[in-house]
């Protein structure tokens, strides 16, 4: 079986789980909406030798929600995931389950089960025989195993691929089969190891909501790890970035992309404008800041708790950053350079210009207009501006 | 017309199109040829040495075993013969028959008894080889050439030397007695020579690396996230090794049988040196029908007979192979 019949047969996603005038990627805090902690993280930490792999985690995760963790290769992300699973012992630190230490228990004794990057579909075993696996383990009656079976395949889609081998199917019957494996036994806390690692970039989207779907479907808590932040952005509730063993921002995906709160999410999340600027004067309605790259201030509509003429980031997200041939009348918040560059990627156009001191600025420019002309090309001298909201002041 | 830019008309693109096609053909014709000689020549020199050294001296043997003995040289009567201008072919089946109806049954029951010494040794060698295997698969590749070392470095010496080696280890007064009898343990000798015991402490030794080997290549290629699974989906160790292990690794097995059992069912000196009078094993009737009976005709039915119950064991092995070929 082809991909494309896999693409014509789905049904579409159904709407993600919200409410009325909720903005997107805005998440209630789970705390707010009375939801009970399922899995408590305290201090875990796992050592190879001098280096520490997960540094002192903290993390509490509640019930029915996905929580992804976010970050580069090495930072941490799959120790922590395998530590979860049972895989890695850590050097200290609690995972508490339901009120229970699971830390010195084998991962065959964790109500916790885990979809592999790889998936790791037993070659040998029929797409049946694997999602069956795990309840024979437990000793399930015969009828009851082959009742959850039927349930699994018919929640995945893939009741008519019973009899199969896993090397029978594409990369996306693979993650359902999968999918279904570790969900069979009804485990408490769903692993989640880079999920969509494995498929091709246009199954990959597709298969995002329709795995939110089918997560939220059956209600199982869910963590994940992945590098890939859309991927994190449209599936997950909450984020939490790391770096280096720590966890540099948790929140949901608005909240870290509009509010990073320092630079290293700042980056990590889309891309970014970052000055090197000084306080110049702060008071409850506004502050003033002055960049070292270019020569009009920046004007913030709120208090800054810094002292004057101590150094700070700005970060400028560069689809907030509007691009203009004509000068603006305010003397704050713009700046002016040369059109050095310009990425066109059908939906957006990316400019690169640079400033007068050398510093390239990127913005950009959505492609609402098939034909419009009078855009800012090559070589133009333009202004960039910027609304005072759009500022985000970092001081680390 | 209409007329592309620069002069490209559709008939030019089309003419240009055919013209890469044939090139390519041609291309591909010639390569193919190529490779059809190469390939017959690489396969021709191993074929060439399969046909002189092993199916040439098995027609011979096959061909003996439908005669009968007869006091000349060679030892045993012609089968094609011309009598009276006329091309007589004489199959005598009395050989065959003789093994299945000699009157105390040595022959039948040497075969059952090499049958079940070449199966246990192969058990056993299973049993011992696959944690060396393992230890082999999973250690540092500084210690893994160490192991290693220690595998192979036996097999510098001749194999009958180390079979000697073992009977002054065993014998009344060896090394295994004295070690017992100086730490109190028995008080006289334990008979180990001339027992089943050493014939299979014998095969089981100069076997053993035919097993560990094919394993440690079928656990290099183990994926350890199957054993991960297995264990995530609540399966305990000891379950987790066959259920997960052990079918990862079913080549290996297969294979490392093979290369145990079928030397073991034939061998002849490690039952002749450590064996006692009793353990009458199929490559002792062997050698005694042709060198002390010289009853080549007997012998070479015996010996046909074994390649065919060797036969069943490589069949079922050629069967796994391609199945598991398949998979892939």
């Amino acid at each position: 079986m082809t991909e494309n019949t896999e693409n014509t047969k789905q049904p579409l996603p159904q709407k993600q789980q919200h409410r009325p005038g909720e903005l997107p990627g805005w998440k209630a805090s789970p705390v707010s909406q009375n939801k009970k902690p399922i899995l408590q993280i305290k201090g875990l930490t796992k050592q190879f030798g001098n280096f520490n792999a997960v540094d002192k985690v903290d993390l509490t995760v509640y019930e029915g929600e996905i929580f992804a963790l976010l970050g580069s290769s090495g930072c941490g992300k799959s120790t922590l995931l395998r530590m979860l699973a049972g895989f890695e012992q850590p050097t200290y630190g609690k995972i508490i389950l339901d009120g229970e230490d699971i830390v010195d228990d084998p991962p065959y004794r964790r109500n916790i089960n885990m979809m592999f990057q790889s998936y790791a579909l037993f070659p040998y075993m029929t797409v049946k025989q694997n999602i069956a696996f795990g309840l024979k383990q437990e000793h399930m009656p015969k009828a009851q195993i082959e009742e959850r079976v039927q349930k699994m395949l018919k929640l995945v889609h893939m009741e008519n691929y019973v009899d199969r081998k896993p090397h029978q199917l594409s990369g996306g019957q693979r993650q359902r089969v999968a999918l279904a494996r570790s969900l069979a036994k009804e485990p408490r806390l769903l692993l989640l190891d880079e999920p969509m690692g494995a498929l091709d970039k246009k199954l990959r989207e597709q298969m995002r909501l329709e795995l939110v779907d089918i997560i939220n479907s059956v209600g199982v808590t869910c963590l994940m790890v992945t590098h890939d932040q859309e991927e994190a952005m449209t599936m997950a509730d909450r984020i939490a970035i790391m770096d280096r063993g720590e966890f540099v921002q948790v929140g949901g995906p608005r909240e870290i992309y509009e509010n990073p709160n320092c630079r290293f999410s700042a980056e990590f999340i889309g891309s970014v404008n970052l000055f090197d600027c000084t306080l110049v004067s702060s008071n409850t309605t506004q502050s003033i800041i002055k960049a070292s790259d270019f020569h009009h201030p920046i004007e913030l509509s709120h208090d800054l708790d810094l002292a004057d003429g101590m150094p700070l980031s700005i970060a400028i997200r560069p689809e907030k950053i509007y691009i203009s041939k004509e000068r603006p009348a305010e003397e704050t918040n713009w700046c002016e350079g040369d059109v050095e560059n310009i990425a066109y990627l059908g939906d957006i156009s990316i400019y690169y210009v640079k400033l007068t001191d050398g510093r390239i600025v990127s913005s950009t420019l959505p492609n609402v207009d098939r034909f419009k002309t009078g855009l800012p090309t090559w070589e133009d001298h333009v202004y960039l501006s910027w609304d005072p909201e759009s500022c985000i002041a970092l001081t680390i | 017309m209409p007329t592309g830019i620069s002069g490209i008309t559709p008939t030019l693109i089309r003419q240009k199109i055919k013209q890469r096609r044939r090139r390519k053909a041609e291309i591909r014709n010639m390569v193919h040829q190529e490779n059809g000689i190469r390939q017959y020549a690489v396969i021709f020199l191993p074929y060439l040495w399969m046909l002189l050294f092993f199916l040439l001296p098995f027609l011979i043997i096959f061909k003996i075993s439908f005669s009968v003995t007869e006091i000349a040289i060679p030892p045993y009567s012609p089968l094609v013969s011309f009598v009276d201008g006329a091309m007589q072919i004489l199959l005598h089946l009395e050989n065959y028959t003789n093994i299945f109806t000699d009157e105390d049954g040595t022959y039948l029951r040497s075969y059952l008894k090499s049958v079940q010494v070449a199966s246990f040794s192969t058990l056993f060698c299973l049993i011992i080889g696959y944690p060396i295997a393992w230890a082999l698969a999973t250690c540092k590749n500084t210690t893994r050439n160490v192991m290693f070392m220690l595998i192979i470095m036996p097999s510098w010496t001749s194999f009958v030397v180390r079979i000697y080696a073992w009977m002054t280890i065993m014998k009344k007064d060896g090394l295994i007695n004295d070690i017992l009898m100086a730490l109190g343990i028995i008080d006289e000798p334990l008979h180990m020579l001339q027992t089943d015991f050493a014939v299979y402490v014998g095969i089981v030794y100069c076997y053993l690396p035919y097993m560990v080997l094919p394993l440690f290549a079928a656990l290099m290629k183990v994926d350890y996230t199957l054993i991960e699974a297995a264990y995530d989906l609540g399966c305990r160790p000891i379950k987790t090794f066959f259920n997960s292990l052990i079918p990862q690794t079913k080549s290996g097995i297969v294979a490392g049988s093979m290369l145990v059992f079928i030397p073991a069912l034939g061998e002849y000196v490690i039952p002749e040196l450590l064996g006692g009078k009793d353990s009458i094993l199929i490559g002792r009737i062997l050698w005694q029908e042709f060198f002390n009976n010289r009853d080549w005709p007997l012998a070479s039915a015996v010996a046909i007979t074994m390649l065919a119950i060797l036969a069943i064991p490589i069949v079922w092995f050629f069967n796994a192979q391609r199945k598991s070929r398949e998979r892939v």
